[in-house]
């Protein structure tokens, strides 16, 4: 009987083109979108940055060695042209209100102190929400710099090498793997729990509080049915809804990355393939489907006690923020799953989901985010029950 | 049958509720001990001005609500102990009854056959049968959302009628119906009495009572004021006729 529910509830949510944009289309574009628009934005950027001509205004000697060399550094530092200045005042602001991105403030003895082998001052300004600028300035001068200390050593007749006591290598032991996992794996739960959510709103609300706005639930309690089966019937298409929601997110990153190629670093691709596996999603699946019957278990109650969609909506929407609060903890660092952080619901699976991209998912920690999960959606399941069951709440 | 004993029903108030009845009691009687009898092959309408418990009486009936205490019995199952058994004796239609607008009436109809239990053989037989009868035939595939009133009406008569109810409910099927829509249902009342079901329908119309029932009760503040035949009301009415002496029962009550 459950599954004559379900199969009925199921048809209509189809039918449903509201529930349909939130269930499939949004979640499958959220990515290919994303992807897209950073891809291309920041592309964009970082050409603008790279390839913008920068106007560099300076207070000093013309034939200064700092000036000299700097307008002789090659195209591929950038394009650039020099200003004179005299005040250093309106230098400032002039960067301020970017007539010019860049100032040079040069010591009137720095020819005098460079030639003496002393460090030779000079003052650079920049605008750092100018995103980009301090970078460049900071390789202008560390070429100028470097040039300046070849001529020295030369000058003084010693070996680079000499002056060099320790050489320091630095290698990073962490696999590619765990790399994508500490620094985009928070994302991922991230937007599986937001479009589970929002994937269970919808027929939570329709098949709840709509019914009873329509008046077709009195129809129905007269059916010679169990409550607790109509209530599954129901719980198990809301449940679907959000789990397709975040399979459907998964297939918009699976077609951003096959599909559209928008990841064109190659090494990046063979990692990205390495944990998109069978065994990734089964278990990524493991841990979505408590999550999402929680998420389930804690709707329905409201749906069945509002009266009506709005009053549903208005509820459930703040809801969102109580899910999506805990579930950004995957974005900090340091935050990894332990024996305290499985028994914290939403957290647990945001985590394990992080270290299963990073492949470093303990599986004794696995079982004990999957067990609190199932326990607090087994204990938001008896509340939806209890509300179903309320008279009261049921008609109108 | 429909055998009702000394039903009540009590609703616990909210602080809210409380403040919006203007009353300190903390809880509200839908039903005072009420009692009366519907026979097979009779219809019984029950009577009463908004508010008086009819609609609280037929959803204790249709085992939505659980009575406070009294008895129930449909067809002789105690609906109280057994309502899973007694729900699949009753059907029930009401005025304000929705249907699932994105579904066709043939999969409304199905659905609620499967739910009831009907088998293939007697659905696809019943199905043409109520079918026929109000020519459903040309919008049964056509989705709920896009029919007429008066097609919806018929399709939850015929969802009401699917597993052949030997007790038939109806809580105000007429209301908010035009005159022709309203007609599909006084027949399938008449149709109903004729086949020897148990027809229980309240309303507040007493022109509708006149024309179809036999036996009434009139309830008012959750009490029953009168309970008789249809003739034993017209032999004992004082008023001129039939909507004054409704009238005049309601209000001697409040006056009391």
């Amino acid at each position: 009987m459950i599954f004559k529910i379900f199969k009925k509830e199921l048809k209509d949510t189809l039918r449903d083109k509201r529930t349909l944009i939130m269930m499939l289309i949004i979640p499958t574009l959220v990515f290919p979108v994303i992807m897209s628009v950073f891809l291309s934005v920041s592309d964009s950027f970082l050409e603008n940055t790279e390839t913008k001509e920068v106007k560099i205004g300076y207070i000093g000697n013309k034939d200064n060695y700092l000036i000299n060399h700097l307008d002789h550094l090659p195209e591929i530092y950038g394009e650039k042209r020099l200003f004179v200045y005299t005040d250093s005042v309106k230098l400032k602001k002039d960067i301020r209100n970017d007539t010019i991105q860049m100032g040079v403030y040069i010591d009137s003895q720095f020819d005098k102190y460079l030639s003496n082998k002393r460090p030779a001052k000079v003052k650079v300004f920049y605008n750092a929400t100018d995103v980009g600028m301090e970078g460049r300035a900071k390789a202008y001068l560390k070429t100028i710099e470097e040039i300046a200390l070849q001529e020295r050593y030369l000058d003084l007749k010693l070996d680079a090498s000499e002056l060099m006591p320790i050489k320091t290598e630095y290698s990073n032991v962490a696999s590619g793997k765990e790399m994508i996992g500490e620094l985009a794996g928070g994302i991922l739960p991230y937007i599986f729990i937001a479009f589970g959510f929002l994937g269970c709103m919808y027929p939570a609300i329709d098949l709840f509080t709509g019914e009873k706005e329509r008046g077709t639930i009195e129809t129905l309690l007269t059916t010679p049915v169990e409550r607790w089966q109509i209530l599954f019937g129901k719980m198990g298409v809301v449940v679907l809804s959000g789990l397709v929601a975040s399979s459907a997110a998964l297939l918009g990153l699976f077609l951003s990355i096959e599909v559209l190629d928008l990841v064109e670093n190659e090494e990046l691709l063979s990692m990205i393939h390495g944990i998109l596996s069978l065994k990734f999603l089964l278990t990524l699946f493991l841990l979505l489907l408590p999550l999402t019957l929680f998420i389930a278990g804690i709707m329905i109650p409201i749906a069945v006690y509002a009266k009506s969609f709005k009053e549903a909506q208005s509820i459930i929407t703040p809801l969102n923020i109580l899910i999506i609060l805990p579930a950004m903890v995957g974005f900090f660092p340091g935050i990894e799953l332990s024996v305290i952080t499985a028994c914290i619901p939403v957290v647990n699976i945001v985590l394990a989901t992080k270290e299963l991209i990073s492949g470093t998912l303990d599986h004794s920690l696995l079982g004990l985010s999957f067990t609190v999960m199932m326990m607090i959606a087994v204990i938001a399941v008896f509340i939806s029950y209890k509300q179903f069951d309320k008279e009261t709440n049921v008609v109108i | 049958m429909i055998e009702i004993s000394d039903l009540r029903k009590e609703f616990a108030l909210s602080s809210q509720q409380r403040k919006e009845l203007n009353t300190k009691d903390s809880i509200a009687t839908a039903v005072d001990d009420v009692s009366f009898k519907c026979k097979p092959g009779r219809v019984f309408s029950l009577l009463g001005p908004n508010g008086a418990g009819k609609t609280t009486t037929l959803r204790m009936i249709s085992t939505i609500f659980k009575p406070t205490s009294g008895s129930i019995k449909i067809a002789g199952i105690d609906a109280i102990k057994n309502p899973k058994e007694a729900r699949k004796k009753i059907g029930f239609l009401t005025g304000s009854t929705g249907l699932y607008a994105r579904l066709t009436p043939n999969e409304i109809i199905k659905y609620f056959a499967d739910l009831h239990g009907v088998s293939n053989d007697k659905f696809e037989e019943r199905k043409e049968h109520l079918y026929t009868l109000l020519d459903m035939h040309d919008f049964q595939g056509k989705r709920i959302g896009k029919l007429s009133t008066g097609m919806k009406q018929k399709v939850s008569i015929c969802r009401t009628m699917i597993h052949d109810p030997e007790v038939v409910v109806f809580d105000e099927p007429t209301s908010g119906l035009d005159v022709i829509t309203a007609e599909n249902i006084i027949k399938l009342i008449r149709g109903c009495k004729e086949q020897g079901k148990t027809v229980l329908f309240s309303s507040h119309i007493m022109s509708e009572v006149d024309l179809l029932c036999d036996d009434m009760a009139i309830i008012h503040k959750g009490k029953l004021l009168f309970e008789g035949t249809m003739d034993d009301f017209k032999n004992q009415m004082q008023a001129e006729n039939l909507t004054a002496e409704f009238i005049r029962f309601v209000n001697a009550t409040k006056n009391q």
